[in-house]
């Protein structure tokens, strides 16, 4: 069911994929603090473009990760972020806050 | 198959008794996915009892209740349990923990039904209470709340877990005009953004034909009719007419049944 994961690459693309929700957010939470804190880039840009599904917990983790990066000092910019992000987002009231890149 | 792509719930042939009592006799309702339902009638028509039939907290007597493509009065307590958390209600009283603030009372079903960290739990009640424009009323308790705002609080903590099929229990009774508006745009807001499924039990006539998609009218243990806010309005069936039109006396009569006036006045024998 929550099948989802986080991976670095070496150029600083963080890439979010599968389903956000209650049960994948704690193991993803975790897993983004590491690798955010030991990325060796100034700045990191976390792609969403393989999130399959996301519940409020995808936005969640998209602020975890950019207090991680403001604590580590790094840049956190947003990228492919999916229709029902964007939607819990701007119901939210989010919209200005989210580094999202064009 | 039943409560396919296009419908979230349907009930097909229910019956709910209450003792003697039939609330529901042989009832078929669908409440298509996606859309605003409101489900209408008199007091005491047995509104609530059919959001609870939906919310599986009652059992039918007879009949089927499918959500989301499975039929609820065949499934273990545990799959019940799963099922649900795809609900979310907002109940008529509001039903905020009094003892709790506002920021914990939204915690609340994060904290029971997840085991997220609480910096996320935190990002989600502030999201929902900005999403209800009362994120500056977080430190709050409920006895120092309005009447609407704790609705809109209670309508924060319904949405907390991301419902599917988001129920709402007679939502506008004794609130203002000023926080029925309020109430109005909410629950079209997160119907339309969020995808959410809403059922919307209420005899606030004016209020719920305004946001509903589609209406059913319930009374006499019956389904009188469904259609959309225009044609039951114009609806030729007397009894749906008395109901959307407000008319005191007709198919519904206004007296209870009573023994005979005069006789009971002036007694038996003509005098």
């Amino acid at each position: 069911m929550s099948e989802a994961n986080l991976t670095l690459a070496a150029d600083g693309v963080l890439s979010l994929v599968g389903v956000l929700d209650y049960r994948s957010g704690p193991a993803l939470r975790e897993q983004g603090r590491q690798l955010i804190t030991g990325c060796t880039k100034g700045s990191v840009l976390l792609d969403c473009a393989g999130v399959s599904k996301s519940s409020s917990v995808g936005l969640a983790l998209v602020l975890a990760f950019m207090r991680d990066a403001r604590g580590a000092g790094k840049q956190l910019a947003l990228r492919n972020l999916p229709e029902d992000m964007r939607e819990i987002a701007q119901v939210s009231g989010l919209g200005d806050l989210l580094p999202l890149q064009a | 198959m039943s409560a396919g792509n296009d419908c979230a719930v349907e009930l097909k042939g229910v019956t709910f008794k209450r003792g003697e009592r039939t609330i529901f006799d042989n009832v078929d309702i669908i409440i298509p996915r996606g859309k605003v339902t409101g489900i209408m009638g008199p007091s005491g028509c047995g509104k609530t009892t059919l959001l609870r039939l939906i919310a599986a907290q009652l059992k039918p007597s007879a009949g089927e209740v499918w959500v989301n493509g499975r039929n609820l009065p065949q499934l273990s307590r545990s799959e019940l349990f799963d099922m649900r958390k795809q609900f979310g209600v907002l109940f008529q009283s509001g039903a905020l923990f009094t003892d709790l603030d506002v920021f914990e009372n939204v915690a609340f079903p994060l904290r029971v039904h997840t085991a997220l960290p609480e910096e996320m739990i935190r990002d989600i009640v502030l999201m929902k209470l900005q999403a209800v424009g009362l994120r500056g009323a977080v430190e709050l308790m409920p006895d120092e709340l309005s009447g609407g705002m704790k609705r809109r609080v209670a309508l924060a903590r319904a949405i907390a877990l991301d419902p599917q099929i988001l129920m709402y229990d007679e939502p506008f009774v004794g609130q203002d005009p000023i926080a029925m508006g309020v109430l109005v745009r909410l629950i079209r807001l997160l119907n339309d953004a969020l995808g959410i499924t809403s059922i919307v039990v209420s005899h606030d006539l004016a209020e719920t034909a305004s946001i509903a998609d589609y209406l059913y009218v319930v009374g006499d243990s019956q389904v009188l009719g469904h259609g959309t806010p225009d044609e039951l309005m114009n609806s030729a069936n007397p009894r749906i007419r008395q109901f959307m039109q407000g008319i005191p006396d007709g198919p519904v009569p206004f007296h209870f049944p009573a023994p005979d006036y005069r006789e009971q006045l002036l007694g038996g024998d003509d005098a």
